[in-house]
């Protein structure tokens, strides 16, 4: 029986690889007699769920899973984080285990806490921090703090100036992930061996006009203009270390979730509701605060209020509907309209000069097989991801080009990246075939 | 014969390697101690729901809100 190993980075994309492939050897060698393809993600093209709907084979509606938080009811208050126990659909892994089969997974986002299975489990980036218990068996941490010393989940403190600290923070976090996985492959049975790394999403995001030289805060004298080529090389030749450990027979899969794309701005989605009389506050906040925090403080007035919106690379909007929402407005025979008339809105909005965004304004029952738990009433990418969503209230403006969680200038793009040596898709997967790729393979 | 417990195997060799284990401690038998480990294996697992203590959400919500996903 031959093995597979799924080298998993998150926001790894395919333009970059295209770009910097004369630089990268190894997947130049897995490409030239493998295969190549772009992507599709899921929608949204983010890290929860996306990693677990190629795992799963399930996109979002089916596993009731639309972001790191989600509405468990229709309070107002009800997001709630994702955890392994918000996944309910068997894991490719859960389906080999019953085979009989064994795995290794490391670093998926959506596995913390453990859950047990046959084999090991590394748990991702949601893991509080490694003095929680973030591996099955339990007994696997030590192991880990032998082989790597400091086992880093995810960089620290990610939302700084200081790129030379960022920069440094992944290279250490990248290379003990790596030297975690070596010691796996070499030393245990499996069959299945599967990690996700984040590095390239943290520096993508930390760098992203630095690299960029259309961006408009890019600086060409910036010392930091190759970081992410560097980056991608260096990754590169630790994929390289990884394939001499593991049999020639092996299939290996290089994939990521998503790729990356310039931001421009943000768009402050209250303040636009707020001033299209959709959302109404008791009082507007002297200085910027997160929805979350007014909602907490009673200062929204829900006798007023239409619908609301959250953060984060793309938008959610709730609607307040009367019998749904504990004080709802919206009567549920003008749901549909309504819900129409903010798409429209939302979609027109222009950038400060008055051109066209070209947002994106979903409607779940329309982009998923099926709608389980609680979706938000509609999923807006600003200019196609081009611009993020700000939650919070207080700029007196809608249109933003600092971010409120930190500098960033790029968003996630719906391709990643698919190589395959040897071929095994054949046609372009998506995500979700993922799943039935691997499962396949040894059926 | 009763209903109430039930046969379970494990390699002979695991079994010496605990027998080694509980040599001089109160366990009296690897039948005892399995089902020691055991219980507090489960009870563990039944007493960690929720998935998450506010604790940790606090850590994960900043951390999501820091990384730019809030």
């Amino acid at each position: 029986m031959h093995k597979v190993l799924v080298i998993g980075l998150d926001c790894f994309d395919p333009g970059l690889v295209e770009e910097f492939l004369p630089e990268l050897p190894v997947l130049g060698r897995l490409i030239g007699a493998g295969e190549f393809h772009r992507l599709q993600s899921v929608d949204p093209p983010t890290t929860v769920p996306a990693w677990m709907c190629a795992f799963t084979g399930k996109d979002p509606g089916e596993l009731g899973v639309y972001g790191f938080r989600n509405r468990v009811d229709h309070s107002y208050e009800g997001l709630h984080i994702v955890t392994s126990e918000t996944f309910r659909a068997p894991t490719v892994w859960d389906e080999l285990g019953r085979m009989g089969l064994r795995s290794i997974v490391v670093g998926v986002p959506g596995t913390y806490p453990p859950r047990p299975l046959r084999g090991l489990l590394v748990s991702g980036f949601l893991t509080p921090s490694t003095d929680h218990d973030y591996t099955f068996p339990r007994s696997l941490k030590f192991r880990i703090e032998r082989v790597v010393g400091k086992y880093l989940v995810d960089v620290r403190n990610f939302r700084t100036e200081d790129k030379g600290h960022i920069i440094e923070e992944v290279y250490r976090m990248t290379e003990r992930r790596f030297k975690l996985m070596a010691a796996l492959l070499s030393e245990e049975g499996w069959d299945l061996a599967t990690f996700v790394e984040m590095g390239p999403d943290r520096l993508h995001h930390a760098l992203w006009a630095h690299h960029d030289r259309a961006h408009p805060k890019h600086d060409p004298q910036s010392p930091y203009v190759d970081a992410i080529r560097d980056y991608y090389r260096y990754v590169d030749e630790r994929i390289g270390e990884l394939l001499e450990l593991v049999p020639d027979s092996t299939q290996v899969i290089v994939m990521s979730d998503h790729g990356i794309q310039a931001m421009y701005g943000g768009i402050a989605v209250n303040e636009w509701l707020i001033r299209g009389g959709y959302l109404g506050l008791k009082e507007y906040p002297e200085e910027p605060t997160p929805m979350r925090e007014l909602i907490e403080r009673g200062l929204v007035d829900w006798s007023q209020t239409v619908a609301w919106g959250e953060g984060g690379y793309y938008g959610r909007i709730f609607l307040n509907v009367r019998g749904r929402e504990p004080q709802g407005t919206v009567p549920p025979g003008e749901y549909e309209a309504v819900r129409r008339e903010l798409a429209e809105g939302l979609s027109a909005i222009t950038d400060e000069r008055g051109e066209p965004l070209g947002t994106r304004v979903l409607f779940p029952e329309e982009i998923y097989r099926e709608v389980r738990g609680i979706p938000p009433d509609l999923i807006v990418y600003f200019g196609d991801l081009r611009w993020r969503s700000i939650g919070s209230v207080g700029w007196g403006e809608i249109h933003r080009h600092e971010n409120d969680t930190g500098p960033d200038d790029a968003n996630h793009a719906p391709y990643g990246v698919f190589i395959a040596f040897p071929p095994l898709a054949g046609d372009p997967p998506t995500l979700v075939d993922i799943h039935d790729l691997i499962l396949n393979y040894f059926r | 014969m009763g209903s109430d417990r039930v046969t379970l195997k494990i390699p002979r060799p695991l079994y010496e390697r605990l027998r080694c284990v509980i040599e001089g401690t109160g366990f009296r038998s690897v039948n005892e101690f399995v089902v020691h480990v055991l219980r507090d294996l489960v009870a563990e697992a039944e007493e960690s729901s929720p998935a998450l203590t506010p604790e940790e959400i606090r850590i994960i919500r900043e951390r999501l809100r820091k990384l730019g996903y809030l």
